[in-house]
């Protein structure tokens, strides 16, 4: 009697430890499994198996383009999946069976390419004698790693501040900041307390913190020296700046705001609601105030810039979104053409325009089909500024990443000083440069 | 002979669907994360070995206090508090009303719903401005706090979220109340017992089996947390001021957004070491307020 729930413990612990284990082997093996069956083709076509991150509307416009690819030639069938789990791309990776194409986060690059899950892609560049030359800088960046090109970017992403022009108005200003000194003079005068509560709120306080060190012309990396440069000068500046508008409030107060949580892409986002005056946001928010705040009266504009630096005008962060042949695919030869075929200026505007991310090629800026969706004129004349970057791509790029908001969330909420935050992101990630750059 | 052998494989072959399984899906992962613990290992590339290495990182990393302390948080805090619920819950689907199944169905039905779905839901009660918490307790003229932004008030979330499913626990407790026998009750009313004594001295001893089962079920679910965090936190972050990064979660972070599949193995392989030294500790002091009816 004594001995039975110990037993029944000892046997639930590795129960239930197993079970953790394998479920994620698991899932990834029953999704090729099923792709397996599908031989309606006949046998001299190549079949190809793509995963993509977009789903619903945005995954149905890509089916599109697939199946437009599929009726233009007859030695290549593309079969979509809507796939966007990193760890679902990982267990295929490893056990062999990976999709012949997958689209992923520039973030990733510097890991996955530097440990050889993603193909580098020289040869098949030079072989298909593709012209890079049209792709946006910072996105050529974002897919290259110690000189090799890992990956080829299929949208782009960037964020501006939107404005809601009648409350500027109201509180006395016809256009919207264009220096961080000129934000916070007015998010003094937007923000509005009612007794000891926020009312409404200038902008979301906890700017994001690598948007805010490129606008103070902070830097992350020093490539030269492969050296973490966390301490810079214009990234303390950038943490300074939040934590002078940050500090203003209760900090209890403040995360009482920092709610959108849910609610962002319905009627109650609080900058639709007018509870945030402005807000640094992407460039899928005009569609989202399209649909669900038709009547705001808004503008968009430039993250503001360091005014001392005038050479920081128009300064922004770029996030990729990338197409690569993962480790062991099967057909990298068709996969590379479809991808040549995706990312021609045609394909790209038709896709981008229907889900509504930006297209990561120069030319594509004035093209006719993309003007029609709100906003994009603005977000594409930015993107195109020389002052726009990619966060560096490095193979421990996710941990540093992760230490910079942990670092940053501690410094604003007073449990370090600048200092101290900025030292021990250095601290925790210089070691990481022996570790993974040889 | 022959025969007994002939059973001995017909029953053998009867069991070896689970004997597979667990060999092939139990055992041999246990066994190579082992393996990989003592390696640096990035999943793309084959293993290194490096000894005790990770085990040593592990005790120099932020990261693993934090996450511990919050895990032991939610162990030994959260997990009393919720058995107390439970417990509660039981004692009153125990009494005799009209519509007690329909009671009992109620606060059975939360345990039905998919964690996913059930955090997914308490994102919105727990929301400061539009939450139905938050518009109760300000028309009551309590304070409102931000739920899920104040560190604070973020593991205070979850212990509430645990109350909603409460129910799983209380059945357990329910039908364990239904066996304490009514003559001790009687015997100890015609003593003189009131209520209270009555349920001190004698429900709650006998309920004591189930009490332990609960709480040991109840720690290794604590020691496990990862999925409400990764969604009300929208991923392995950790949240505001990481205060829900648990164990679970740091693993996670350490092996899918950082590759490093080697040392989360070893930060595994630590947390199998304390879930088993707490259930030895318990077992061992259990034997003072465990009372089983057969002896």
């Amino acid at each position: 009697m004594k001995i039975k729930p110990w037993i029944a413990t000892i046997v639930s612990v590795f129960m239930l430890t197993a079970v953790i284990g394998c479920s994620s082997s698991q899932s990834g093996g029953t999704d090729s499994a099923s792709q397996a069956p599908n031989k309606e083709t006949s046998k001299e076509k190549v079949e190809l198996n793509f995963w993509y991150g977009w789903a619903g509307k945005e995954g149905e416009a890509m089916e599109g383009l697939i199946s437009e690819f599929n009726q233009s030639q007859d030695r290549i069938t593309v079969k979509g999946l809507t796939q966007g789990d990193n760890q679902k791309q990982m267990a295929a990776i490893t056990g062999g069976n990976p999709p012949d194409l997958a689209t992923n986060d520039a973030a990733n690059v510097g890991a996955w390419g530097s440990k050889g899950a993603m193909m580098a892609l020289e040869d098949l560049i030079s072989q298909n004698k593709t012209d890079l030359s049209d792709f946006i800088p910072a996105a050529l960046d974002a897919v290259k790693y110690n000189g090799k090109i890992y990956a080829l970017p299929v949208a782009v992403h960037v964020k501006m501040l939107f404005y809601n022009k009648d409350l500027l108005k109201e509180a006395g200003y016809d256009a919207p900041p264009k220096t961080m000194a000129e934000l916070k003079v007015m998010s003094e005068k937007l923000t509005q307390m009612n007794g000891k509560s926020l009312e409404r709120v200038a902008i979301p306080p906890m700017l994001d913190p690598f948007a805010t060190s490129f606008a103070f012309g902070g830097l992350f990396w020093d490539d030269q020296n492969k050296q973490v440069t966390s301490d810079n000068e214009g990234i303390k500046k950038a943490f300074q700046y939040v934590k002078g508008m940050w500090s203003k409030y209760d900090s209890k107060e403040l995360d009482r705001f920092s709610s959108a949580l849910g609610n962002y892409a319905s009627a109650q986002n609080p900058f639709f609601t007018g509870k945030y005056a402005m807000t640094i946001d992407g460039e899928w928010l005009p569609t989202f105030i399209k649909q669900y705040a038709p009547n705001l009266n808004y503008g968009l504009t430039p993250v503001p810039y360091d005014e001392s630096d005038p050479g920081l005008k128009d300064a922004g962060q770029l996030l990729t979104t990338i197409l690569y042949i993962p480790r062991g695919a099967k057909h990298p030869q068709e996969a590379y053409e479809f991808m040549q075929w995706l990312l021609s200026k045609e394909s790209s505007v038709k896709l981008m325009s229907k889900i509504g991310n930006l297209p990561p090629r120069k030319s594509a800026a004035d093209d006719p089909a993309l003007a029609s969706v709100p906003g994009f004129k603005d977000f594409l004349a930015y993107l195109g500024g020389p002052n726009i970057k990619s966060f560096p791509t490095l193979p421990f790029g996710n941990e540093y990443m992760a230490e910079v908001w942990k670092q940053y969330d501690s410094f604003l909420r007073d449990k370090v000083t600048l200092d101290e935050a900025l030292q021990n992101i250095k601290n925790q990630i210089q070691p990481l440069v022996a570790k993974t750059m040889k | 002979m022959n025969t007994s052998r002939k059973s001995f494989l017909t029953g053998f072959l009867f069991a070896s669907p689970w004997i597979i399984g667990f060999l092939v899906l139990g055992l041999f992962p246990f066994v190579m994360s082992f393996y990989y613990s003592m390696t640096d290992y990035d999943l793309f590339q084959p293993p290194k070995w490096v000894g005790l290495d990770n085990y040593i990182a592990i005790f120099q990393d932020e990261n693993f206090y934090k996450s511990l302390k919050n895990t032991l948080f939610m162990a030994f805090i959260a997990v009393p508090i919720n058995l107390i619920a439970c417990l509660l819950v039981a004692l009153m689907l125990n009494m005799k009303v009209k519509g007690i199944a329909i009671f009992r169905t109620v606060f059975y039905l939360p345990s039905v719903i998919p964690a996913v779905a059930g955090a997914m839901l308490w994102s919105w009660i727990l929301n400061p401005q539009y939450g139905l918490l938050n518009i109760i307790l300000r028309a009551l003229g309590l304070p409102d706090p931000s739920w899920l932004t104040d560190p604070a008030f973020t593991k205070p979330s979850l212990i509430l979220m645990g109350f909603w499913g409460a129910g799983a626990g209380a059945l357990i407790f329910l039908a364990a109340l239904q066996g304490v026998p009514r003559m001790f009750h009687e015997a100890a009313e015609i003593d003189g017992a009131n209520a209270w004594d009555r349920f001190r001295h004698i429900t709650l001893p006998a309920l004591s089996p189930v009490t332990l089962f609960q709480l040991i079920m109840g720690l290794i679910g604590a020691f496990q947390i990862f999925t409400e965090s990764f969604i009300l936190m929208g991923g392995s972050n950790g949240g505001p001021d990481q205060s829900m990064l648990f164990y679970a979660v740091n693993v996670y972070q350490e092996a899918f957004s950082f590759l490093h599949m080697g040392y989360a193995s070893a930060l595994a392989w630590v947390l199998f070491v304390i879930v088993v030294l707490i259930t030895i500790v318990i077992f061992k002091t259990s034997m003072r307020w465990v009372y089983y009816g057969g002896e």
